[in-house]
């Protein structure tokens, strides 16, 4: 509670305090970093190792194969079309969840009576398993009793078979997988525009500018540092996309919407080609890290943040 | 109050430091472009959509087997079937899995809230030797995907078990915790929050000699309540309704978790699926109530900062 | 203070951590005990758990325990615990798996055991026997059998005016039937296939090959040979449904079987005795499979038996948990777990006893059907590791034909080739 903030504000002096901060900054993060690497970053390192080996998982002995697994990788047609539909699904899922949920949490930023209600609405839609959400889907698109398909029938429009079709699918669990993820940009969302004062858009109004105008110009760009975790967030879930094709498509039909992890998935507890499954997951984690890297220096530029 | 410029928007939010003597504006004003019921048209059936799913599960959760099992699904229920529920408690011992999971998704919200604001407090205000690639290294745990690290894990847990303490090993719920006490996704996610609390606020109290740590607690947390409440809300969604890792963990009745309850309606050719919705139900409730609970802490509190609402 | 508070939750919390935590000793000398991973729930969990229980009572130097783990997750877990050196004493485990758990050094071969006379292991289907044979071992005991056959509505056809299903059946009076029986404007097909290229694809697809005289390897398990006229013709059969007649739903989440049929939008299935209990709304009735006209009648199907497998934890539970199955899987307690439960018996003895299988058809019409239907299987899927390739090329193909993508030929030649390379690979 800074009842005392001065009035001074003596920037000069603070700067000089940057560098002798190693220190502190180490003491800080090193629960984080003891518990993050034990727990996250060997195991990563360990299946790193598993990729340069032949295991089924089943005997023990796991030759060593060098770069096999990885040279089988650039050769498998299969995988090429998981790196092709991984690409589609994420370009995307990742805006369609940002942007579907700005406006949702837009519309419940308000001190509307009941305001509680519905963000708990929003909030609890997260904890439906994908299981759930997956049979849902499969029941309202399904082409001969699904209620989408009775809706375009009354317009007229001819039933589809979206999950069923090898064209359609992938686009179907795009669609899926955004209303499934709404409910967390949402929560996001909804803290940062709490962060954002009262009093700019009171003034702004009074300056004469609209809603959306005001929308515009300043929540967004304060809504900076929100923007890149969601990209970031979605974009590394995006690319590693498994539970919700898992639970309806299985990576079909015809392969349609298999994934990279489903494939390396499949590869490891189906086809008993665990080594393979390693190599798949470490040239789509070296994919991640560099996307990752660029959407962090492209925010730099861009984005404003204190 | 000064005129602000649009401008001045991104620039400085301190002119609002030095208002904070003026009185704050009465709320009547700020509804003043807002038509009250109106937006109940919008949200009602925005929220309808979002809800599907879990209308489709209570409906599910009463009826019958064979209604059940109908394709396409029952939507009402000739009589709703309230016995599921007392069936789906008794099925298994789930008054001992809510413990489980209740006592794990206690321990693992704690720790990540606590290890998680250490962190990403340094990363977002602290320039310290080798932040950037340290960030970037805790990053690259989050992109590697479970079903491949989860053997390693499994070895690491293991480990602690014989090594350490039996209650962190293989088939005890300290398993469970253990490697989920602090996920770069936590430290991230508060990074990018902390960054948007004024810095001239923390300068400030730096200049009057106030510790980092200090800094931390008084100032940055405080005006960080919906992040922290919204990162609480995910970690203990996460935590809750964890599957895979308890599934390979633990093998004893005793040590179970919800979700490993629940899977004890799917079987290998049948899902008892009124069953299953209503023990899923009921597993919803509890975070249900912690969400309804914390939703003050979702709103930036105008007195606990002293900033003018 | 919100740190002090954070301090002292912490620390109830770890206090409450530390005695909950407490318990899970072992007695060091007191009964073995051994641990039994299965997948049965509701009636099949609570008879097996009542052998279980009188196990225990009538031997109580041994305990067994039992722990529910879904059929399909089990093998992932089972993986990691062997990996992780805590593996199960027993496992239930898909008999699919066999060619290649059967590479687990912790396994037992059960072969020495088993050729002991008191195992009575001919009494056991040969199917079954097949099954858990892998090259010069023995994986498992037989713990699970089924089959497949038709089962339809006796509605839909008396509405339909067309006689149901006889024993006489080919496929051409199959496909007659089901093109009758589809109706689109109710939504009503002739029947259902699972359309997702997985084994379950696979094995519908499978005892048609066979019985149009087709096998899936040569003989030596060097080569695909399911590309051959036979293996065209099913194909082809399954095409005219699909395709031309479009009376064959694909069902491409696998699930919607026993739904579909349950509420009479679908008249025919061709499925096992595990979704006869799903039918509660419909009056049902159970026959063979069709036969091809001119082949030698026999109306083949195929069966997906599954194991008890056993691990290898050290003598003293391995000789508890062999003992165990033994126990189990012994005529005695194999007629009382079918008479309760309604799973086909897994020994000829009791399912040659006809006292057994009336009851047991009374319990769940269709029953006997069944029962008699496993002297049908002839043939079992080749107990070759690569197995999951080859049903992988194979369930594409099939799929690729029935979706209209594809012309039988070409799609099985394409398979046939995947499946070459796989066997050759390794």
């Amino acid at each position: 509670m800074p009842e005392d903030a001065p009035a001074r504000r003596p920037f000069a002096v603070l700067r000089g305090l940057g560098r002798g901060e190693s220190v502190t900054g180490w003491a800080l993060v090193s629960p984080a970093v003891v518990l993050i690497g034990v727990f996250g970053l060997l195991p990563v390192l360990m299946s790193l190792q598993l990729s340069f080996q032949k295991s089924d998982l089943l005997t023990p002995e796991t030759p060593w194969v060098g770069l096999e697994n990885y040279r089988k990788l650039a050769d498998d047609p299969v995988f090429v079309e998981a790196i092709k539909h991984t690409i589609i699904y994420t370009a995307l899922f990742v805006p369609g969840t940002m942007l579907v949920g700005l406006f949702v949490a837009a519309a419940l930023n308000r001190s509307v009576r009941f305001i509680s209600v519905y963000r708990t609405a929003a909030y609890i839609t997260m904890a439906v398993s994908t299981i759930s959400q997956g049979i849902i889907f499969l029941w309202l698109t399904d082409r001969d009793y699904g209620l989408v398909n009775a809706a375009l029938n009354a317009v007229g429009a001819p039933s589809q078979p979206f999950l069923a079709s090898p064209a359609q699918a992938l686009y179907v669990i795009v669609a899926m997988t955004v209303w499934g993820w709404t409910g967390f940009s949402v929560i996001v969302y909804l803290a940062a525009l709490q962060g954002v004062p009262a009093e700019l858009h009171e003034a702004a109004a009074i300056d004469g500018a609209n809603a959306v105008t005001r929308f515009r110009t300043i929540t967004v760009p304060l809504l900076g540092p929100a923007n890149l975790f969601l990209v970031v967030w979605l974009t590394i879930n995006a690319l590693q996309l498994f539970d919700e094709v898992y639970a309806t498509t299985r990576g079909g039909p015809l392969r349609a919407t298999t994934v990279i992890v489903y494939y390396l998935w499949d590869r490891a507890f189906v086809q008993f080609d665990a080594g393979y499954a390693a190599a798949m997951a470490y040239a789509l984690f070296v994919v991640i890290l560099v996307i990752t890297a660029v959407q962090f220096r492209l925010a730099r530029k861009h984005v404003h943040t204190s | 109050m000064t005129k602000l410029q649009l401008s001045d928007v991104a620039a400085a939010p301190v002119p609002i430091l030095a208002h904070s003597d003026a009185p704050p504006a009465p709320p009547a004003r700020r509804r003043r472009w807002l038509p009250f019921s109106a937006w109940h048209l919008v949200l009602i059936p925005l929220t309808f959509l979002l809800i599907v799913p879990l209308l489709w599960m209570l409906v599910t959760s009463l009826e019958t087997e064979g209604e059940a099992n109908r394709f396409p699904p029952v939507l009402l229920p000739e009589r709703p079937r309230f016995e599921n529920y007392s069936e789906a408690w008794a099925a298994a011992p789930f008054g001992h899995f809510f413990l489980n999971s209740a006592l794990v998704t206690l321990v693992v919200l704690l720790s990540n809230l606590v290890v998680c604001s250490l962190a990403g407090y340094a990363f977002a205000r602290i320039r310290f030797l080798g932040r950037g690639a340290l960030f970037v290294t805790l990053m690259a745990t989050l992109m590697v995907p479970f079903q491949v690290t989860m053997i390693p894990v499994f070895l690491i847990v293991k480990w602690f078990g014989d090594n350490v303490w039996a209650g962190l090993g293989i088939d005890h719920i300290g398993a469970l915790m253990l490697p989920n006490l602090a996920t770069a996704f936590g430290i991230f996610f508060l990074r990018q929050f902390f960054q948007t609390v004024p810095v001239e606020l923390e300068e400030a109290a730096r200049v009057d000699g106030t510790s980092r740590l200090g800094v931390l607690f008084k100032i940055v947390l405080p005006l960080s309540l919906p992040a922290l409440s919204t990162l609480a809300a995910l970690t203990v969604l996460t935590s809750w309704n964890d599957f895979l890792w308890p599934l390979i963990v633990i093998t004893s009745h005793d040590q179970m978790t919800i979700p490993l309850g629940l899977s004890y309606f799917q079987g290998a050719h049948r899902v008892k699926w009124p069953l299953l919705m209503a023990a899923n139900v009921m597993s919803l409730l509890p975070m249900l109530l912690v969400f309804v609970g914390a939703q003050r802490y979702f709103v930036q509190s105008v007195a606990s900062t002293g900033l003018k609402g | 203070m919100i740190r002090r508070r954070l301090c002292i939750a912490l620390v109830a919390v770890l206090a409450l951590v530390l005695t909950a935590c407490g318990g899970g000793g072992s007695s060091p000398s007191g009964p073995t005990e051994i641990a039994v991973w299965h997948g049965y729930q509701d009636t099949e969990g609570e008879v097996f758990k009542g052998l279980i229980d009188q196990y225990n009572k009538d031997h109580p130097d041994v305990k067994v325990s039992e722990l529910y783990s879904s059929n399909d997750l089990v093998l992932q877990k089972v993986l990691t615990a062997v990996r992780g050196g805590s593996a199960p004493d027993v496992a239930y485990m898909f008999g699919s798996w066999s060619p290649n758990i059967a590479k687990i050094p912790q396994i037992v071969d059960m072969a020495s055991q088993v050729s002991n006379a008191d195992w009575k292991w001919d009494d056991f289907y040969p199917a079954e026997r097949e099954a858990a044979t892998v090259g010069d071992k023995i994986v498992g005991v037989p713990a699970l059998v089924d089959n497949l056959a038709i089962v339809y509505n006796k509605k839909l056809f008396a509405d339909a005016g067309i006689a149901p299903p006889s024993p006489t059946w080919t496929w051409d009076d199959f496909r007659a039937a089901a093109a009758k029986l589809t109706d689109p404007s109710k939504g009503q097909y002739g029947w259902l296939i699972p359309a997702d290229g997985s084994e379950d694809t696979v094995w519908h697809y499978v005892p048609m090959l066979w019985e149009a005289g087709g096998d899936i390897l040569s003989p030596d398990n060097q080569h695909a040979v399911f590309n051959s006229e036979a293996g065209v013709k099913a194909l082809t059969t399954l095409q005219q449904m699909a395709v031309n007649d479009k009376s064959l739903y694909l069902d491409t989440t696998n699930e919607n079987g026993p739904k579909l049929m349950n509420s009479g939008k679908v008249a025919m299935l061709v499925t096992g005795p595990w979704d006869l209990s799903q039918l509660s709304d419909i009056e049902y009735g159970v026959q063979v499979m069709p036969t091809f006209a001119g082949s030698g009648g026999t109306h083949q199907t195929i069966s997906g038996p599954d194991n008890w497998v056993v691990f290898n934890n050290g003598d003293k539970r391995k000789q508890a948990a062999i003992d165990f199955v033994k126990w189990l899987t012994a005529p005695e307690q194999v007629k009382a777990f079918s008479l309760g439960t309604g799973d086909l018996p897994t020994r000829i003895s009791v399912g040659q006893n006809q006292a057994v299988v009336d009851k047991m058809d009374e319990n769940l019409p269709g029953s006997k059907v069944f029962v008699e239907n496993l002297s049908n299987v002839k043939k079992v899927r080749p107990t070759v590791e690569q197995y999951p390739a080859i049903s992988e090329a194979l369930g594409q193909a099939i799929v690729s034909v029935m979706l209209g993508k594809d012309q039988p030929a070409d799609a099985l030649n394409a398979a046939a080739k995947a499946a070459d390379e796989a066997l050759a690979g390794k």
